[in-house]
């Protein structure tokens, strides 16, 4: 059985000692990380820490060496956002940090996508996400851009307080066939319909399938701004979006 | 470099989309009582201004989060049914705005 000194990178040790409390959640990460590569371990740690720069370049630097996509995933990146999972639990962690961890995690995921281009394993699609104009909230859009890259897709984030020419934009220039927009904000809600009617006024309306969310946004409201799909939240937007998709195809 | 197999990557995506789907809840749970933009040190991370903001350090970079944890920031979207049916009728607004501004350009060839 390992131990907690088999595991060679200190900070990971000290991550498991001080933040995990629950016996098989100690023994699971041990016996992870203690038959780990040193490399994985900073990988992990790198996760944690949400250090985007140092996971894109130990992950690059595992690849060049050889070692396999997999392997990377599971015990680098998966792993350490794992232990960031227990940490936000157990409210050691909050929001904003988790999000750092999340875009670290993307940091090396990007490393392993020409791997699955190649491998001819396709994304699921790609998905452009945004807050529409006049509003600066970021965290329920970046939920959903979590969850989206988390099930395959690729998300082109193109942030906050965006116009509806923005959207228009990005949509064309990555020729995704799936929009998402977010309002935190009642006030700023209609932006949403405004650019909903931008597409149609540009004659892109049946290229792309849209789809809305936010805290004051309604199925109601969704279907009275004339978009395709209402996500009440995170988890249902990647829902949405694999349904928008597939009707899309039919 | 080797390939990676359909079926390996789909069941890495499904253990990544249950630990995210864990953060979400989460996140969601937290959020009910703490807002999410306050981060570990008590810092605010929103780009937006809010009241509770308060510089700290003489560092115009970084705001500390002064709540003390009471503070209902709700309202921001859980608005009256009022403002809700003003909402109403400004996307209705927008929509019809739009039927008839395409309608006018269709009826002048395309110039509106």
């Amino acid at each position: 059985m390992a131990t907690i000194s088999d595991i060679h990178n200190a900070t990971l040790r000290d991550e498991i000692e001080e933040f995990l409390e629950r016996p098989e959640e100690i023994e699971r990460n041990i016996e992870l990380f203690s038959r780990a590569r040193l490399l994985m371990q900073d990988i992990a740690v790198a996760v944690i820490e949400g250090d985007d720069g140092q996971v894109d370049r130990l992950t690059r630097g595992a690849l060049d060496q050889g070692i396999e996509a997999l392997e990377v995933m599971d015990d680098g990146l998966i792993a350490g956002m794992g232990i960031v999972g227990i940490k936000f639990r157990e409210n050691f962690l909050f929001v904003p940090e988790v999000l750092a961890c999340a875009r670290a995690m993307k940091a090396g995921m990007a490393h392993i996508e020409p791997i699955l281009m190649e491998s001819g394993v396709k994304p699921i699609g790609t998905v452009i996400m945004g807050t529409v104009k006049g509003d600066l909230h970021d965290i329920g859009k970046n939920l959903c851009i979590m969850m989206l890259r988390g099930a395959g897709f690729v998300v082109v984030d193109i942030g906050v307080d965006r116009s509806p020419d923005e959207f228009i934009d990005a949509v064309e220039e990555q020729g995704a066939r799936l929009l998402g927009m977010s309002a935190l904000l009642t006030t700023t809600m209609p932006n949403m319909g405004t650019t909903i009617e931008a597409f149609i006024d540009a004659g892109l309306r049946d290229d792309v399938q849209i789809m809305v969310g936010g805290a004051p946004v309604t199925q109601e409201f969704a279907d009275d701004m004339g978009a395709d799909g209402y996500g009440k939240d995170a988890l249902d937007c990647v829902a949405l979006a694999k349904q928008l998709l597939t009707d899309d195809r039919v | 470099m080797s390939e990676i197999e359909t079926n390996d990557y789909q069941e890495r995506l499904d253990r990544i989309s249950e630990l995210f789907a864990g953060l979400v809840a989460q996140a969601e749970s937290v959020s009910q009582y703490r807002c999410p933009y306050r981060d570990r040190n008590d810092h605010c991370t929103a780009m937006f201004t809010c009241r509770n903001q308060q510089p700290i350090n003489d560092d115009p970079e970084v705001l500390d989060c002064g709540n003390d944890g009471t503070f209902d920031y709700s309202d921001a979207w859980q608005s009256h049914p009022r403002n809700r049916d003003r909402m109403k009728h400004k996307i209705e607004t927008i929509r019809l705005e739009g039927q008839r501004r395409r309608a006018e350009g269709d009826a002048s060839g395309g110039k509106p």
